[in-house]
């Protein structure tokens, strides 16, 4: 019966149920399909981090990660290699050679980070061979000393697959070496930042270019899903000679520190976003609430008049609220969802806003598309919260509606 | 002092629930109205038998509705006792007090009588509905009174669609479903034409005979009071007439 009132309530003052319910409708829309982009960008932003850092764990020589010098080396990297490998917890352990060099050919010269790397091995992390454009790929070419190229080098290089560059840089023994290289395949990825200064090649020609004698520069780590990073880090220095001494092992959270505090700044932002969207919904259903509530007080009389007790009253405005809280929240789910299902298909190009460059912790992501993620308990939560902020709002009304005196609500409007 | 119509002098001491389920006995209301203190009773002793059908009339702001009221128990005496079926509902709380009105009171208001959202069948069923009878006995009870009072053709309007008397009939028909001890009703008629409101005391007059259910009720209207059989008069918080041996 008293849902029965309430629903008929409701819709007495139909526009103002309406505006009412707009604005819990798009208000908790709005915070479910920020969430859904917030996390999302997020996702992307971890993957484009661990990606940029080389790995969820890395292990690399003591002071590597600061100095970014190639002539910090693992040295017994065999063993290291296969104690990481062996590390439960541990996907995939790629075997990394980085050298900071200068390529030359007959037309000019480039500065070039050059990783000798196993192209398979890194498939999980960044598949290089997929992004070749033109001529062979890492995997399955039959140079011995193969070369990628991003487009931009090449083009500035005026090389091409087949042709000769020749590699300068500081030999494992602190002398200069020159090494030489045939290009196998052009690579386009499509991030600029990366096409324009790496250049690849397998670990095998990386080692004999520096004259490296069982010696690697890193390992990146990625882990079995599930598994946090830490635990892994952890697991490995207890698995390493002597707790790892001279070796680095680092999660990717550590070595790219501005970005773990970046995305934890925007998740903030975020909750302060929805702290203050609802704080205006709630108030403003307090307030509606309670003028429909003294709209009605000789009703009020009326109905405690002929015997429905103080607690039912409260709870009929109780449950005018929850009515139009529920509606609201399901257009408002519907509506969130369905903001949700385009952004996840056609996404929203953060290059399509004119934003060029927009770099984070050296990880590029001007070429992020904004789409959406549900993080099922975050919207469990967030739509919890909802309901009882929103619920909760008319409390004090309906306590004012209990504690009507039916005589004193009677006189009114006689 | 009041007189009743046979009344046995014991009966200021033993009350005969069934017989007199209205007492009131030295009762005074005084309403605070900041520093100011109106004094709405100044001592008022009333006895009504059951089945009697009584009004109580006199000029505005003697008491009228105050007094109703404390009878109906929407409101407490600031001293005094009220008496309703036996029972001192003086110091009821307000939850026991609802709940009192639910199960003895009958009321029909001046005006606003309806819930506006019901239609007619739905306000006359309300008491019932909140006493928790099931459907089928509630039909059986508010759809004959409905159509007793005229209204049989009308049970699916909302009070809007009403005429004023018609609102009023339903109220006197939710008022009377429950077959409360007692059916008060502040100034009834007065938001009616003298037709409708001749109507409605007829009405009244008839179910009082017919189910022999106590009424009390207050009026200006000089026109009902003629057809009234029992008449108590009140002037500036006291009652100045009885005229129950009438
Ligand atoms: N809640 C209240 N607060 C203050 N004064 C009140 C209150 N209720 C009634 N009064 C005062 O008590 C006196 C009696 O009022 P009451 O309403 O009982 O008169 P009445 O006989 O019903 O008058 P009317 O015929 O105009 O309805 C009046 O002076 C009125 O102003
Ligand atoms: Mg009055």
């Amino acid at each position: 019966m008293i849902w029965r009132l309430a629903w008929r309530n409701l819709w007495r003052q139909r526009s103002r149920t309406l505006i009412l319910m707009s604005a819990v409708t798009l208000s908790y829309a709005m915070v479910l399909a920020a969430m859904g982009v917030g996390d999302d960008s997020h996702f992307q932003m971890l993957d484009a981090a661990v990606e940029g850092a080389g790995g969820e764990v890395l292990v690399h020589g003591e002071g590597y990660w600061e100095a970014r010098s190639g002539d910090i080396l693992i040295d017994g990297a065999q063993t290291v290699g296969e104690l990481v490998a062996a590390v439960d917890g541990v996907a995939n352990v790629m075997p990394r050679v980085a050298i900071d060099g200068l390529l030359s050919t007959a037309v000019g010269n480039r500065p070039v980070q050059l990783l000798g790397i196993r192209p398979r091995a890194e498939v999980a992390l960044r598949d290089v061979d997929a992004d070749v454009v033109e001529g062979d790929r890492l995997d399955d070419t039959e140079l011995r000393a193969p070369l990628l190229l991003g487009g931009p080098v090449a083009e500035e290089l005026e090389v091409g697959p087949g042709d000769r560059v020749v590699l300068t840089a500081t030999g494992a023994d602190g002398e200069l070496t020159r090494a030489l290289f045939h290009v196998a395949g052009i690579v386009r990825s499509g991030r600029a930042d990366l096409d324009e200064v790496l250049a690849y090649t397998t670990l095998e020609a990386a080692g004999d270019a520096l004259g490296l004698d069982d010696q690697l520069v890193q390992f990146g780590v990625l882990v079995e899903s599930g598994v946090e990073p830490e635990t892994v880090q952890d697991r490995i220095r207890e698995a390493l000679p002597e707790g790892g001494a001279g070796l680095e092992v680092l999660t990717w959270r550590e070595a790219l520190p501005e970005m773990v505090g970046f995305i934890e700044i925007d998740d903030a932002f975020l909750y302060v976003y929805a702290v203050v969207i609802y704080l205006v919904v709630v108030f403003a259903i307090a307030n509606t609430f309670l003028v429909s509530v003294l709209e009605r007080v000789r009703e009020f009389g009326l109905l405690n008049a002929l015997g429905l007790r103080g607690g039912r009253l409260a709870r009929l405005v109780l449950a005018e609220t929850a009515l139009m809280t529920a509606l609201s929240m399901v257009l408002g789910l519907a509506l969130a969802l369905a903001i949700h299902g385009a952004l996840a298909r056609w996404g929203i190009s953060v290059a399509a806003w004119g934003i060029e460059e927009i770099e984070l912790a050296g990880v590029d992501l001007a070429n992020m598309v904004m789409r959406s993620q549900i993080v099922v308990s975050k919207w469990v939560t967030a739509s919890v919260l909802v309901a009882v902020a929103t619920i909760s709002s008319a409390i004090y009304p309906a306590l004012r509606a209990a504690r009507l005196a039916p005589a004193e609500a009677m006189r009114f409007y006689e | 002092m009041t007189t009743t119509p046979g009344g046995a002098p014991s009966a200021e001491t033993v009350m005969d629930d069934a017989a007199q389920p209205i007492r009131v006995e030295g009762v005074t209301k005084v309403f605070r109205q900041g520093p100011l203190e109106v004094h709405a009773l100044r001592g008022v002793d009333l006895v009504v038998d059951q089945g009697a059908f009584a009004a109580l009339a006199g000029p505005s702001g003697c008491g009228k509705t105050t007094l109703l009221n404390l009878v109906g128990v929407l409101d407490t005496p600031t001293t005094g006792r009220v008496i309703v079926g036996g029972r001192d509902v003086s110091s009821l709380s307000r939850g026991e007090a609802a709940d009192f009105r639910l199960a003895h009171v009958g009321f029909v208001f001046q005006a606003y009588n309806l819930v506006p959202v019901l239609i007619a069948y739905e306000n006359a069923e309300f008491t019932l509905l909140l006493r928790n009878r099931d459907p089928a006995a509630r039909r059986q009870i508010v759809e004959p009174l409905l159509e007793r009072v005229g209204l049989g053709d009308m049970m699916d309007r909302k009070p809007h669609e009403l005429s004023g008397g018609q609102q009023q009939r339903v109220a006197v028909v939710r008022a009377l479903a429950t077959q409360p001890s007692i059916v008060l009703a502040d100034e009834p008629t007065a938001n009616l034409d003298s037709a409708a409101s001749d109507e409605l005391i007829d009405l009244m007059l008839e179910l009082n005979r017919e189910l022999d259910t106590t009424f009390l009720f207050a009026t200006h209207d000089r026109a009902v009071l003629d057809r009234t059989p029992w008449v108590i008069r009140m002037l500036d918080g006291r009652v100045v007439e009885d005229g129950a041996s009438r």
